[in-house]
């Protein structure tokens, strides 16, 4: 891989130099010790050493940086809290990290329109705190040279007609990274999380958002309070973008009313197989669960060797099954589900409203990645999403395809929405080994596009699943995306060579050195 | 398909593409494919000619600036191509009617929980972003849409998204497509979620003596138990009617009704006027019948305002002093949508495009026509200008760069310039 503005490297010294006058001199990073933590986000197999790492905390600031590397031909890459898991946010050609991370302020939270806006740094679950609290936040948004307050509305501090007290709201996304990530972050790669099978997925969540576009402009769409806009949905197509078509700076975001009666099913099961029927007749009597989340026989004994929850050990497969809504009718929804898990053979089946239970077994969930790096085996987890009426055989498949590598396939994963997360065990010494890794992934990712799957359902395509692209999508398709990209980036400046496949900078990924993810966000 | 070309005089030709291939077991798309084959053929050849081809579908003709002269006239045919029932997902020809489509799904104990009339297509509805009181429980057409084919401006043939419920594979052109009035591609082919058919339906009326008594009552009944599943709010005559449903098994239904009436009974100015227990294609029905007028009056605008303002709104639009005809007017106060009109000729029409400028000056927000009277031709469709217009001219150039797809009816450089 070489670095495409070698020309250009001989001005980053002026370049540093405009960029502390931009956002002083605690803004930038540029020695070789402070860079190191940059290197990578949470896909370690991919890293390379920014040129230096600069953190603006204004919109104005991120758009006068862009435009000083613009000046002297630097390129850039945007960065939340690096929790990504695909390689997203690493400057893999000398590029200069623009961090969101102290654009951390939560500028309005309007109850009456159901609408917080917040600066792109804040943390995701920062906002859910504040919402609640509760009270007034007030704006201290200094709205933009020339952009009009009416069409932003964004100094607007409260609306005080919709009567709502703050009580019985939320933002809704809840990626498992939810007390590290950005909710720029969460936007970008349109994060997922346990709760999206009834909630949705971040982009579901976002009306507006304002970013810096590649010539240093500032584009704000559809920011404001409105629900709905004119024409195409340009926030739709930001979500997700990973951070190629330019920076994201704040946020409209949508807030829900928040579930306050919940029932909580634990099924235990003497196989994956059965596990993954009843998530498939779940979703097809038409029930939708908030989540229901699976962990295979050695992920539980992982679990339970780490944390002591009480689960048994000689399970292979365990559900988790959890609803929401009105109180009174959580119970005959928690029979319909109970009734399909005995059917397909759940040995052990409880269920609770408890709340103390609830938040246990949640935890063992989200806890359950930071039980891997317990075992100090090398691993790396991959991401692909399947319908879910073929979960069954899609899960029997990636097995059988770790068994013909000779490796150990562990699951735990988002089951109601059909994505899998299919943890690849190897032994980091052993470099065949470590390839026969990356090629059984490269194999059950090629096995979930042939049954009408994708290769990544939250995770993103970053650098990791870039070759994975061209399998994915015929080459139109391929052009299309290009075309979308030249229409906001036509230098190709900011984070070239992620999600799209790029001429300037290709990425090439040997071997899963050292992917262990400690804690991961999954 | 016809090649000739006149130059000078109206061309409208109908150019007619095969429907998708019927439900099949194995997902073989045969029908399909030779009509995406035919349709970029199509589009690639007009391209070629720098020919238009225009499809404004049945219920939003009159919604943007008006088509070329000359020009293709494209309308799609299509059907069910396959309905993956135990996914809760169905792919369906762009070309298919949503009446058709609801009939077949129905009869499978699922839906799509969208508010289109029966002779809307799909592709239609997509483009359109038709939404109603629907969009409360069930999320807009951006939220239930998955996945998407469809022919870019030179004839391409492009595939986004797909058949999983999640899925961050490249661009979600999906979301870009969603209201882009048929611009940026020809969608031909569509794969959305669908629900299951609730137990019953409870509808129940509201009484109403002033419009603006809902933007204190939305916020606390949404964060209730008696959270409805759509809400919806018109003006009939000079009476205001809330109504709302729930969706779902019996004891379900009259929980939430109870829990209603409790927050009813701290209520002076609302109350409840009556209930009926119904089915999901009544409802839809008596829905579809009482928002005829939205296509058959002349004059129909679409106002968005802040959702807790949508009250003072519909109260602001219906206290006139000028002698024009009364207003229709329905709202969706969860969403501050307001669509109002009626029977006004050109001068009338003008005047209400006036009294809804200065209606978005004080309370913010947007408007677009969707019928505009002879004599209103001046009535910019779509207003005030909205800050991303650049960026979405810049996305038609990339996607129909020779701008063939309905030319000027939004996208276009003079969308700049005004």
């Amino acid at each position: 891989m070489g670095s495409y503005h070698a020309q250009a490297m001989a001005n980053v010294q002026a370049a540093l130099q405009e960029l502390r006058q931009i956002v002083g001199k605690d803004g930038v990073l540029d020695q070789p010790e402070e860079l190191l933590v940059y290197e990578c986000d949470g896909f370690s197999v991919a890293r390379a050493t920014p040129t230096a790492v600069v953190f603006p905390r204004r919109t104005e600031q991120v758009a006068a940086c862009v435009g000083a590397l613009n000046r002297h031909g630097l390129g850039m890459v945007p960065r939340g809290s690096g929790t990504g898991l695909a390689g997203g946010c690493v400057a893999f050609a000398g590029e200069v990290l623009i961090s969101t991370v102290r654009m951390n302020q939560i500028e309005t939270i309007d109850w009456g329109n159901r609408v917080a806006v917040v600066q792109a740094g804040v943390l995701n679950t920062a906002l859910s705190e504040a919402v609640a609290r509760g009270g007034m936040v007030v704006a201290d948004a200094t709205p933009s040279p020339g952009l009009s307050l009416r069409e932003g509305e964004g100094s607007k501090t409260s609306s005080t007609s919709g009567g709502a007290s703050g009580g019985g709201l939320h933002f809704s996304p809840d990626p498992s990274s939810q007390r590290a990530s950005t909710i720029g972050g969460n936007a970008a790669t349109n994060a997922g999380g346990i709760n999206t099978l009834k909630h949705g997925v971040t982009s579901n969540h976002i009306l507006g958002m304002e970013m810096v576009l590649a010539d240093g402009s500032i584009m704000r769409t559809r920011a404001g309070s409105l629900l709905d806009g004119i024409g195409p949905d340009l926030p739709g197509l930001v979500c997700g973008s990973e951070g190629t078509l330019g920076i994201i700076t704040r946020l409209w975001c949508r807030l829900v009313p928040k579930p306050r009666h919940f029932r909580t099913i634990y099924a235990v099961y003497g196989s994956t197989g059965q596990a993954c029927l009843t998530v498939s007749d779940v979703i097809a009597a038409g029930i939708v669960p908030t989540s229901m989340e699976m962990m295979d026989g050695r992920m539980i004994r992982v679990v339970e060797e780490a944390f002591h929850y009480g689960f048994p050990t000689d399970a292979q497969a365990l559900l988790l099954i959890e609803v929401d809504g009105v109180d009174q009718i959580l119970d005959e929804q928690v029979g319909q589900i109970l009734e399909l898990c005995r059917k397909h053979g759940a040995t052990d089946v409880q269920h609770c409203a408890d709340a103390k239970r609830r938040l246990e077994l949640w935890s063992a969930r989200k806890r359950a990645f930071g039980a891997i790096g317990r075992l100090h085996v090398a691993y790396f987890t991959q991401d692909a999403c399947v319908p879910r009426s073929l979960l069954p055989v899609a899960i029997e498949r990636i097995c059988q395809i770790g068994r013909d590598f000779g490796l150990q396939i562990n699951n735990v994963f988002h089951a109601g929405d059909g994505n899998v997360h299919p943890i690849f065990f190897f032994d980091e010494s052993d470099p065949a080994q470590a390839q026969a890794a990356l090629r059984a992934a490269e194999k059950a990712l090629e096995y979930c596009i042939s049954i009408g799957g994708t290769i990544t359902g939250e995770h993103g395509v970053g650098v990791e699943k870039l070759a994975m692209m061209e399998h994915m999508f015929n080459p139109d398709t391929i052009r299309a995306f290009q075309a979308i990209k030249g229409a906001f980036d036509p230098q190709e400046r900011i984070n070239v060579g992620k999600l799209i496949p790029s001429d300037k900078i290709r990425v090439q990924l040997v071997k899963p050195l050292a992917a262990n993810v400690p804690g991961g966000a999954l | 398909m016809s090649k000739k070309k006149s130059k000078g005089k109206q061309k409208q030709e109908a150019a007619q593409i095969p429907p998708g291939s019927p439900p099949t077991a194995s997902g073989a798309v045969s029908g399909a494919d030779q009509g995406a084959a035919a349709l970029g053929a199509l589009v690639a050849e007009c391209a070629g000619q720098g020919l238009a081809v225009v499809d404004y579908g049945v219920m939003h003709e009159g919604l943007g600036n008006p088509p070329p002269a000359e020009h293709r006239k494209l309308r799609q045919n299509g059907q069910i191509i396959e309905h993956y029932a135990r996914d809760m997902t169905v792919r369906v020809a762009a070309g298919a009617e949503w009446g058709a489509v609801q009939r077949a799904m129905l009869a499978t104990g699922q839906f799509v929980p969208v508010d289109a009339d029966d002779d809307v297509t799909v592709g239609e509805a997509i483009v359109h972003n038709v939404y109603g009181p629907l969009r409360l429980g069930y999320g807009g057409m951006r939220d239930l849409l998955l996945g998407l084919h469809y022919v870019d401006g030179l004839g391409r043939d492009i595939h986004v998204g797909g058949r999983t419920v999640k899925n961050v594979a490249g661009y979600d052109v999906t979301k870009l497509m969603v209201g882009s009035l048929g611009e940026l591609g020809v969608v031909y082919e569509a794969t959305l979620r669908t629900y299951a058919v609730p137990e019953q339906v409870i509808a129940v009326d509201l009484k109403l003596a002033d419009p603006v008594q809902v933007d204190g009552f939305v916020n606390p009944l949404l964060v209730s138990d008696a959270a409805p599943t759509w809400l919806w709010m018109s003006l009939h005559g000079r009476a205001w009617r809330l109504r709302l449903a729930y969706y779902g098994r019996h004891s379900a239904c009259a929980a939430q009704v109870r829990s209603l009436e409790t927050i009813l009974d701290g209520q002076e100015d609302i109350g409840m006027q009556g209930s009926a227990r119904t089915t999901l294609a009544q409802d839809a029905a008596e829905r579809a019948a009482h928002r005829r007028w939205q296509r058959q009056a002349p004059a129909v605008v679409k106002l968005v305002v802040p959702p807790a303002e949508t009250g003072a709104v519909c109260a602001a639009l219906a206290s006139s002093r000028d002698h024009d005809p009364p207003l229709c007017l329905d709202a969706l106060p969860a969403h501050g949508c307001i669509m109002t009109g009626g029977s006004l000729d050109g001068a009338q029409a003008l005047r209400l495009e006036a009294r809804v400028t200065r209606i978005l000056e004080n309370f913010g927000g947007l408007r677009v026509w969707y019928a505009r009277p002879r004599g209103a031709e001046s009535i910019r469709p779509f207003g005030p200008r909205q800050a991303d217009w650049p960026m979405l001219v810049k996305l038609k150039q990339a996607m129909d760069p020779k701008n063939i797809l309905n030319p000027g009816r939004f996208l276009s450089p003079e969308l700049l310039t005004t």
